[in-house]
């Protein structure tokens, strides 16, 4: 926390010169709290997000349309070897799917939702790898020419030979699979290595990428070799205006901040997303906070001896970076009982408690 | 698979959303074969609506791809020449040092013994220098290391054809993360062609010793040595010098600063162990004349770009990027377009056949649609040419052919003086894409001949009238290569014209102009001579450096005539639009995006984007049918940098309840309605939702940071100004 508030100082300072330079804008200062607002219940405020009335649905569909007549556009600069990205406001994940199904049609198309907290790139390029071995297989049969006949499965290979096969010279050069990233600037690729390794996949001679970007300093993440040699982007500016609605799935309200009550939905997508024994770890003390549910929680000794009979945990530090996904993802928290020891407890309500627990198993 | 009621557009929890990847579809010849790749891939259903493309549209596809390809291939293998050539002086430099460096190598290490191979030590005889590691550094003069990438794998590759054992590392390999083993492994995996978990320098050694290799050394290429990690690089070098002795090994490194880089970057005992010597490359600059040349100078696939295009792409070059490799990409991307653009530009594959291509050129033009011929005809370039002649040609594949063949006539003049001008800038060092550039100008050379029917009347003198109008015109540097011309001794003017001669053939009328020039000049020359000959006084050789004098001042006036008489640039002839790419807006957007500007545009001006009725007419205010996100950053923009929410909020829900409820309407039935505080309490809670739901696009977008445990009442704004 420290380091970040040093680091706003430092902004601060920058901040106020463009600020200086902004003319003509009357500068209102404030100190009014957000609770002196009538805040409703984050349960109601989702509910009710889900079903706000979209504004000019008319003018964002011809909006959509009308970029349609680029189609053929896109599909030429991507023949000719370029990669797509696109920008600007609003969600631009069903322009894009929608463009992968009518004009990709000839290639296979893998999606990666970049939205998404956790991508394993490797699977997907071992995927890439498969349908491009698929795509030449069928060619083979049409050309009748002979590829080496034994092919190995694709899952023990590194990620170096996995590109080389995707690079491959002495192919056909019409011959690639398409790979669209929603989102390539998200939280899960936003990293140094998940950016490199998108790069090399992009400079794969048979694989061309149809990206988007919805942050406004994701150029920052590349440098000029990727932009220039492996990316090559052509850069397409499509504001769509359309709610972003899945990419938002993970953001907090803003007025809900702080509040203890987690949605069950949240929760239940996060858990989903973590290993079936970090699943039975929260089970655990998801029963135990029902059975008990006067107590403060339960002691994290308690917990450790459970895991431990189950079979769940073999030591204190694979159940203590468990909790530790939990913490950060707000799922658990903790609070000191009686005799002084620290308490696990799960910030939901017995009865979202047991709609979670269904939904998990 | 998908429940067959959810859309997985709409519904954000539909399976397909929630999976960090999945199989959209397969390619169409191989859906027989359903088959489900193995993992969490999954098939989504497909749209049943029809596809976009249309046989005809097919056609017209492949004949663009055909043509790109065409097009693209021979640009690229000229550029690759032009690096090579351009290279190829250092290149061998290089060379001739590897050789002489394994040879004093070889000469101090003896007889090697395979037995110990695998073992560094011992020395044999003559320690000293043993350890030495004979180091090349290349001076690249440019920071950017992406242009040098390719040259430092050309150069691998050179060497690789005379025998040598290369290895290209990159600083990527010297990260910290995966230490010395890192760029270890890279180094075997390139010269073993094998991928090992444990990298060792006796697995090289034994390598090298296997299989006789003692005739050539073993070349390490560093591309960017300054961004490497110092430690790792000087552990490496160590290493290396240690097995210095089985292994010949020789390091090139490319160096972007200065001589000081290795000091700064290694260890004293590294800096010990290295044994340097100097080389340099060609700037970017210079590269980038050579492929100016190569590419659009030089007839290469008949493509070639408007004034205002070769702005931006010098501009970009000298301003914004200074790679080579950027400017390739942008001439790439306008071959894209101009194909994309323009449908006839597809004929531009003729030109880069060899051979017959007249034959194939006209019989493909007889091909043609009746539509497609008509639209030559109604190309802008074309109208003006018939407006200004007040003829009327009947338009057919004939007219067009003939059009094309005069444009092919009118562009090899251009190129050809373009090209003597070069040569004549040469001397002083002038860029020939700053040349390039003006003699693109359609606008120069409108105002010149005019100038010229100007002159005329009036009997003024040509040269210092001209002087002063490429002044006024800005065309700094035709004008000063051709003052400069006036500098030239005689014997550099003769070689000039000589070149000129040279350059100029084929082209009939200005060939003929030069030689005439020249054949006064040696008719003069020959009359100094015999003068010299017989009177060897003072007054002579003054005479004669007056006689110099007087024929620079000659070539002068020919090469402003010339420029201004037969100089046309491409924008001025019929049908360039054909083959001479000028939207200069489209490249620039596909270019260069601009997020952080365009994404602030489309939430202030989004009316403008969308073309509603309802928003457009109140421009100024808020009013409550605008985008919630749009309304959420226009009132952002009278905040400082600190946003209070509740203010902020405020705002909004004042706004957006200014006009009915319209919002409500869909949430609140009949019923509820009745119940004034249940009703209070939706609109509270939708506009609140609405509040949440605008705040968290623009965290998207990145354009706000969220609180901080410190400030839990405000967001910071992060873009200043459009």
């Amino acid at each position: 926390m420290d380091a970040n508030e040093i680091e706003e100082e430092e902004f601060g300072f920058s901040r106020n010169y463009f600020l200086a330079k902004e003319v003509g804008s009357s500068r209102k200062k404030s100190a009014r709290k957000l609770s002196e607002i009538d805040l409703v219940d984050e349960e109601e405020l989702r509910e009710v997000a889900t079903n706000i009335e979209p504004k000019h649905e008319k003018e964002v569909n011809d909006l959509i349309n009308r970029y349609k007549s680029l189609y053929s556009e896109w599909l030429f600069v991507l023949r000719c070897g370029f990669a797509l990205l696109m920008y600007g406001f609003g969600s631009k994940k069903a322009l894009i799917e929608d463009f992968a199904t009518r004009s990709l049609t000839e290639y296979s198309v893998v999606v990666v939702n970049g939205y998404l907290q956790s991508i394993n790139l490797k699977q997907v390029v071992i995927t890439l790898a498969e349908l491009l071995w698929d795509q030449l297989k069928l060619r083979q049969k049409t050309t009748s020419r002979n590829l080496s006949k034994s092919q190995q499965p694709f899952n023990p290979r590194s990620m170096d030979e996995l590109l080389a096969f995707l690079d491959k010279p002495d192919l056909e050069d019409e011959c690639f699979v398409c790979i669209v990233v929603h989102n390539i600037d998200g939280p899960g690729l936003r990293d140094s290595d998940s950016q490199h390794c998108l790069a090399s996949i992009a400079a794969c001679s048979h694989v061309r990428m149809v990206a988007s970007i919805d942050h406004v300093n994701a150029p920052l993440l590349w440098d000029k070799k990727m932009v220039h040699t492996q990316f090559n982007w052509y850069w397409s500016h499509v504001p769509t205006f359309a709610p972003y609605k899945v990419e938002a799935m993970f953001f907090p309200f803003i007025l809900a901040h702080g509040g203890t009550a987690q949605s069950v939905k949240t929760a239940s997508i996060v858990l989903q997303s973590l290993t079936p024994n970090a699943q039975n770890v929260f089970k655990v003390l998801a029963e135990h906070q029902l059975a008990h549910s006067d107590e403060e929680g339960m002691p994290i000794n308690n917990l450790y001896t459970t895991c431990r009979e189950r079979f769940l945990v073999s030591s204190q530090v694979t159940l203590n970076s468990h909790l530790t996904e939990f913490k950060d993802h707000e799922l658990i928290k903790t609070k000191r009982n009686s005799d002084g020891q620290d308490c696990l407890y799960i910030p939901l309500t017995n009865e979202a408690l047991q709609k979670l627990i269904a939904e998990i198993i | 698979m998908d429940s067959p009621n959810t859309d997985p557009l709409t519904d954000p929890f539909a399976e397909n959303n929630l999976q960090p990847y999945f199989v959209l579809h397969k390619s169409s010849k191989s859906s027989e074969s359903t088959a489900k790749s193995p993992g969490k891939s999954r098939k989504r259903r497909l749209d049943s609506s029809p596809k976009v493309s249309s046989t005809n549209e097919n056609t017209s596809d492949d004949l663009k791809m055909e043509a790109f390809h065409c097009v693209w291939s021979k640009i690229e293998s000229k550029i690759k020449d032009a690096l090579t050539s351009i290279n190829a002086d250092v290149f061998d430099e290089i060379g001739q040092w590897v050789s002489e460096s394994f040879d004093e190598i070889c000469s101090c290490r003896g007889p090697v013994d395979p037995s110990t191979s695998s073992l560094p030590y011992p020395f044999v005889n003559n320690g000293g220098i043993v350890k030495k590691l004979f180091t090349g550094l290349v001076f690249t003069k440019n920071i950017e290391t992406v242009d040098d990438i390719l040259t430092f794998a050309d150069l691998g590759l050179n060497l690789k054809s005379s025998g040598y054992h290369v290895a290209n590392i990159s600083s990527l390999d010297f990260s910290t993360k995966n230490g010395i083993g890192g760029c270890l492994r890279g180094l075997l995996r390139q010269l073993l062609m094998v991928d090992v978990e444990a990298a060792e320098m006796s697995l090289l050694a034994s390598w090298y010793n296997d299989r006789g290799k003692y005739d050539n050394p073993v070349i390490v290429i560093i591309e960017d040595l300054e961004r490497c990690s110092g430690t790792l690089l000087s552990d490496f070098i160590n290493m290396l010098s240690e097995w210095a002795v089985k292994i010949p090994i020789i390091l090139i490194a490319g160096v972007a600063t200065s001589v000081d880089a290795p000091r700064n970057l290694l260890s004293s005992r590294a800096l010990q162990h290295l044994s340097t010597s100097i080389f340099t490359l060609k700037s970017p600059a210079e590269r980038m004349d050579a492929i100016i040349e190569a590419v659009l100078v030089k007839d290469c696939a008949g493509f070639s770009v408007g004034h205002k295009v070769a702005t931006l792409l010098r501009n970009y070059f000298l301003k914004q990027e200074g790679t080579v490799t950027s400017f390739v990409r942008a001439l790439k991307m306008a071959i894209v377009q101009q194909l994309s653009i323009e449908p006839l530009s597809f004929m531009l594959k003729f030109s880069v056949d060899d051979g017959d291509n007249k034959r194939s050129c006209s019989e493909e033009l007889a091909k043609l649609p009746e539509a497609l011929v008509k639209h030559a005809f109604d190309l802008p370039s074309y109208r003006t040419f018939s407006v200004q002649r007040n003829k009327y040609v009947e338009p057919n594949v004939m007219t067009l052919a003939h059009g094309l063949s005069e444009l092919q006539r009118v562009q090899k003049v251009w190129r050809s003086l373009l090209m003597c001008l070069h040569e004549a800038g040469r001397y002083h060092r002038v860029a020939l894409m700053d040349l390039y550039w003006e003699a693109l100008d359609p606008g120069l050379y409108n105002s010149r001949s005019s100038d010229n029917n100007l002159e005329s009347a009036k009997g003024m003198s040509l040269l210092s009238n001209n002087h002063h109008h490429f002044r006024q015109q800005k065309a700094d540097f035709t004008n000063q290569v051709i003052r400069k011309m006036r500098d030239l001794p005689a014997a550099k003017l003769s070689q000039l014209l000589k070149s000129w001669e040279r350059l100029t053939d084929g082209t009939t009328e200005v060939h003929e102009k030069i030689n005439e020039l020249q054949f006064q000049m040696v008719s003069e020359d020959g009359k100094s001579r015999r003068a010299e000959l017989t009177d060897i006084s003072k007054r002579h050789i003054n005479r004669r450096s007056l006689n110099a004098c007087t024929s620079s001042e000659k070539a002068m006036t020919l090469a402003t005539n010339l420029i201004r008489e037969n100089m046309q640039p491409i924008e001025c002839v019929p049908f360039h639009e054909l083959v001479c790419f000028r939207d200069v807006d489209k490249l620039q957007s596909a270019l260069v995006g601009d997020p952080r500007r365009r994404v602030q545009i489309d939430l202030l001006d989004f009316h403008k984007i969308l073309k509603c009725g309802c928003c457009s007419k109140s421009v100024g205010t808020l009013v409550p049918s605008m985008h919630d996100t749009s309304i959420m950053y226009t009132l952002a923009q009278e905040h400082g940098d600190l946003i209070n929410l509740h203010d902020w909020f405020q705002s909004f829900k004042a706004i957006i309840s200014r006009s009915g409820k319209k919002g409500l309407k869909q949430l609140a039935s009949p019923k509820k309605r009745k119940d004034s505080s249940s009703s209070q309490n939706n609109s509270d809670a939708l506009s609140q939702a609405r509040f949440c739901r605008a705040v968290m696009e623009l965290q998207i977008t990145g354009l706000l940071r969220m609180p901080s445990k410190r400030r839990p009442d405000y967001v910071q704004r992060v873009a200043f100004g459009v």
